[in-house]
């Protein structure tokens, strides 16, 4: 007898290999952050007395709101400048923002004793608390940043009425943006400042949140040029080397200032000598100088760079590595706790040494990873790329 | 001596020249505040042997929260769960407390401690000394204070415990180092340390007089009137750059229609 076989068609999916690894990822976070939840952050992470702050708010907290600050740079060039030519970079980078401030905000909800009240933030406020300023920043730039982004949403959907509803409304929302951005990117450098006993004095100045807010204008920019040339690279679109060469043109001028600042500062408050003989800390901060601000500073001088696509590539990707480098010497490298072996009992077991642990880096990249994801599928799913003209940003912007 | 209730300004006195090491003080601490074994709001520090036989010297430090004049833990706090009594201890509400852990940071001391073992069901909390308000309330000293064998750790009126602490380094100047510490550090504190030793070998930080939260605050103080002005200069610069580019554009048009027109007339 004649078997009669017959196989059903089956759904089958054929993922892409790295939405594979990016999933596994979220997914190896999501484990760890349950076992965070069950039985505390000791279980998962390094952290201490000695240490309350650690990887994540270096990583999430202090990267994450650095690598957002590409929306409100970008938001006041063509709305509040009005050089509309630059539109095309817009949504790309008011995605990157509130991709970042998720970042923040889903690590704050791992990296918070009681994630559950972090709304308390709203009822019970201390006003000389410069952490309260920054939660309520996060809060309502969040709202900002999805509001602008929401035309694109609607139109993804087709819902152009929508999107030309918010449009019409958009101005108020793009200034209190810029401001909320100005406040909480230099507020992020204020955070530091109860910590004069305990911060390295190379980096602990009072004027922590004027060089916060210069060098985030600079990882803005940098930020719109790398996640351009990445994007079109992996998307196999159009680069808009004209714009991100124009664009390019105001890091030297941003960072120069940075520089200047930086360095009238150290010699006002007399800290010159701690340039040249602090060992590790010199080290991090000559490498963080000559990293972050000298070396772009002058790659972006050079109108040949400016106009290659490997060159704008290299030159944001050396200027994002070392202002990152800043913000972990700033939050982390640079601060000297207590040695807590001279007066913490050891049955405490607090550490004098803080190197995170894999489960707590792992929660950092699995929050990343949804961030690419996400990413990725709106520029597959939405109209995050859009043609110069016929848009409807660059419609209303013509209808004003 | 006063009864304790009625003192306006609580403090404590430490004498690192009585402190036998003995821990009495942290036992104590753990029993009447009902702290588990593996935590404690007090700690002793030990510097450990100093010094060559027969002349060995050895120096150790009762640690818990400094009840500041004026707390950056109190400054720090989000959600103001710190508050400072009038007379002196500086408290913890749990009921707030996010457990953000920036008190941790902004405490030059490193007082607060935080429940790294517990998960969301127990609830993780900062702990930290409370000065025993439950027992200063009923006219006793605190926990530690009544313990203590050699009268290392007292407690009293600032003020008074400040003359009786020169009135022992003026009479043994050979013995103290010549500061009390706590007496002007971080705005003062209302725990007092005497020593034998410098300060910094006890493991206590070198503060100046003004509290570590000052520039903080006062960033913080300029922090609105800067958004407003912020704004109201970004809305002006809105409005002014759109004015100037439909005036330039309408200046485009009107140049445009001349040229047509001159074109019309040829």
């Amino acid at each position: 007898m004649k078997m009669q076989i017959s196989i059903n068609p089956r759904l089958r999916i054929h993922p892409n290999p790295l939405v594979v690894v990016l999933v596994t990822l979220m997914g190896i976070a999501f484990i760890v952050a349950m076992v965070r939840y069950v039985y505390g952050i000791g279980a998962i992470s390094d952290l201490s007395y000695s240490y309350p702050w650690g990887f994540w708010i270096s990583f999430d907290l202090f990267t994450g709101v650095a690598i957002g600050s590409g929306a409100f740079v970008m938001a006041a060039t063509v709305y509040i400048f009005e050089l509309k030519e630059f539109q095309p970079l817009l949504r790309p980078s008011v995605l990157t923002g509130f991709l970042g401030y998720m970042m923040v905000v889903i690590a704050l909800l791992v990296d918070l004793g009681h994630p559950e009240r972090i709304w308390y933030m709203m009822i019970h406020m201390n006003p000389t608390s410069v952490l309260l300023e920054i939660g309520l920043c996060v809060m309502s730039y969040l709202t900002v940043l999805a509001i602008e982004f929401a035309p694109v949403v609607f139109e993804g959907l087709k819902w152009q009425k929508f999107a030309h509803f918010i449009h019409k409304f958009i101005m108020p929302f793009v200034i209190l943006g810029v401001v909320l951005s100005t406040l909480h990117q230099s507020s992020l450098g204020s955070l530091l400042l109860i910590q004069p006993a305990k911060l390295y004095p190379l980096w602990w100045t009072p004027i922590l949140p004027v060089l916060f807010f210069i060098s985030a204008v600079s990882i803005g920019l940098a930020m719109v040029i790398f996640e351009s040339s990445v994007s079109s690279r992996y998307f196999h679109r159009g680069l808009e080397i004209h714009l991100l060469e124009k664009l390019a043109r105001a890091i030297p001028i941003v960072l120069a200032v940075y520089l200047v600042v930086r360095f009238t500062q150290l010699t006002l408050a007399n800290d010159l000598h701690y340039l040249l003989n602090s060992g590790l800390m010199s080290i991090l901060f000559w490498t963080e100088i000559l990293v972050g601000s000298v070396t772009p500073l002058i790659l972006f001088s050079l109108k040949r760079i400016r106009q290659s696509p490997n060159g704008l590539l290299t030159g944001s990707i050396v200027l994002l590595v070392g202002m990152i480098l800043n913000r972990f010497d700033v939050s982390w490298f640079a601060v000297r706790h207590p040695d807590p072996l001279t007066y913490i009992p050891t049955f405490m077991a607090s550490n004098v040494h803080y190197i995170p642990s894999l489960p707590e880096i792992s929660i950092s990249v699995g929050i990343f990873s949804a961030g690419i994801l996400a990413f990725g599928l709106a520029a597959r799913y939405l109209p995050l790329f859009e043609d110069e003209e016929k848009s409807s940003t660059a419609l209303a912007l013509q209808a004003r | 001596m006063t009864d304790i209730k009625n003192i306006q300004h609580k403090a404590f006195l430490f004498d690192a020249t009585r402190c036998i090491d003995c821990r009495a003080c942290m036992i104590s601490c753990s029993v009447e505040n009902n702290i588990p074994m593996n935590k404690t709001r007090i700690w002793v520090a030990g510097v450990g042997l100093k010094g060559e036989y027969p002349n060995l010297d050895r120096a150790s430090m009762v640690f818990h929260c400094m009840h500041c004049e004026e707390p950056d833990c109190l400054s720090a706090c989000p959600v103001g769960a710190y508050s400072k009594r009038p007379d002196g201890p500086v408290l913890y509400d749990s009921d707030k407390c996010i457990g953000c852990r920036y008190c941790m940071n902004a405490c030059p001391f490193g007082v607060p401690h935080f429940d790294y073992d517990k998960g969301l069901i127990q609830g993780a909390f900062i702990d930290k000394c409370t000065m025993c308000p439950q027992r200063i309330d009923n006219g006793q000293e605190p926990a530690c204070v009544a313990t203590c064998p050699t009268d290392a750790l007292m407690f009293g009126e600032r003020a008074d415990l400040l003359k009786e602490a020169h009135a022992r380094i003026q009479a043994h100047p050979d013995r103290y180092v010549d500061h009390v510490y706590g007496e002007s550090e971080n705005g003062g504190t209302s725990y007092l340390i005497l020593s034998h030793v410098p300060f910094n070998e006890l493991g206590l930080p070198n503060l100046g007089p003004t509290p570590v939260k000052d520039v903080s605050e006062a960033v913080m103080g300029v922090t609105i009137p800067f958004a407003l002005t912020w704004g109201a200069i970004l809305t002006g610069v809105t409005v002014g750059v759109h004015a100037y580019n439909q005036k330039k554009e309408a200046a485009g048009e009107k140049l445009v229609d001349a040229e047509s027109q001159a074109q019309e007339t040829k």
